[in-house]
């Protein structure tokens, strides 16, 4: 067998290989054939010596089947994180979201009450102190005066209670929130690192 | 020697011989069918595995004669490997040995 048919029958038995590493695979042995023939070796000398060019060029295709299996898998792995990040997608939609969004809705409530009686202590003092000047738009209600102004102190006191302490709440409820964020991150991150 | 057996050493041997210098796959053939008897075909597909792997990286250089030739070069990962490797045969090697030498002695 001559450098000619060692190599037709290799590239033959390479069918089914992709093209750039078929060539690849022959550049190999060309310049193997022409090394020889640069140290005085005849062709079929250099031929029989690299052995039968169809079992080698099973090898290759045994190698190629490999990576495609390999490259399978990985595909597979991605598609695994996507499904992992989706489902959790899904009990976000279904379970989180609902839960954030009542206690988000809770905390606006709480906020508006806190703000509402800040308001309120707020607009008695005002009411006390702008009566005598506009009587026509405001009465007390038959209320004492001195009753009216420690009233406002306390509902305005207990109001900037309620709004310190909804400031706090508020701080905590996006800490926890921000935390579970990020929990979801790690999670989809885990599963692309695995991937 | 089975030939099984034989391809399983014969990566050693390359990553062995490539850890001395970087060879074109001619030259890094002979120096391993010089001690081994076997189908020299059977290393490039070795030396295409290895590569793909990381072990090895190649590059073209002209030879006097002319035409250009792919040269084989070690990376780190590909030392790493041939420790590994080594120290593997050399404990699978002293095994071998220390069974034969009860069996003869007995």
């Amino acid at each position: 067998m001559n450098k000619e048919q060692f190599l037709n029958q290799l590239k033959r038995s390479l069918s089914g290989v992709p093209e750039t590493e078929k060539k690849d695979i022959l550049y190999d042995y060309e310049e193997h054939f022409r090394s020889g023939m640069e140290n005085g070796q005849k062709e079929e000398e250099i031929a029989r010596s690299l052995g039968n060019p169809r079992v080698l060029g099973k090898s290759y295709h045994i190698e190629s089947l490999l990576d495609e299996s390999r490259g399978g898998r990985r595909a597979a792995n991605v598609l695994r994180a996507l499904f992992a990040s989706l489902s959790l997608g899904f009990f976000n939609v279904i379970i989180t979201v609902p839960v954030f969004a009542g206690l988000l809705a809770g905390l606006i409530g709480l906020w508006a009450g806190a703000v509402s009686l800040a308001v309120t202590g707020v607009a008695v003092i005002l009411a006390v102190i702008l009566q005598p000047l506009l009587p026509a738009f405001i009465t007390l209600g038959g209320l004492s005066i001195p009753f009216l102004i420690f009233a406002s102190i306390g509902i305005s006191a207990l109001g900037l209670l309620s709004l310190i302490g909804m400031w706090k709440l508020s701080q905590w409820f996006f800490k926890i929130a921000g935390k579970y964020v990020q929990f979801n991150l790690r999670i989809i991150k885990k599963q692309e690192a695995r991937a | 020697m089975n030939v099984q057996f034989k391809k399983g050493v014969l990566e050693l041997c390359v990553l062995v011989v490539l850890c001395r210098r970087d060879y074109y796959g001619y030259e890094l053939v002979h120096t391993i069918s010089e001690n081994i008897d076997i189908a020299e075909g059977t290393i490039y597909p070795l030396l295409r595995r290895l590569t793909k792997e990381e072990y090895f990286t190649t590059y073209l250089r002209e030879s006097e004669e002319g035409p250009s030739r792919k040269y084989y070069q070690i990376t780190e990962k590909g030392q790493t490997y041939k420790e590994d490797l080594l120290l593997e045969w050399t404990h699978f090697v002293s095994s071998v040995n220390n069974i034969i030498q009860k069996e003869e002695v007995a």
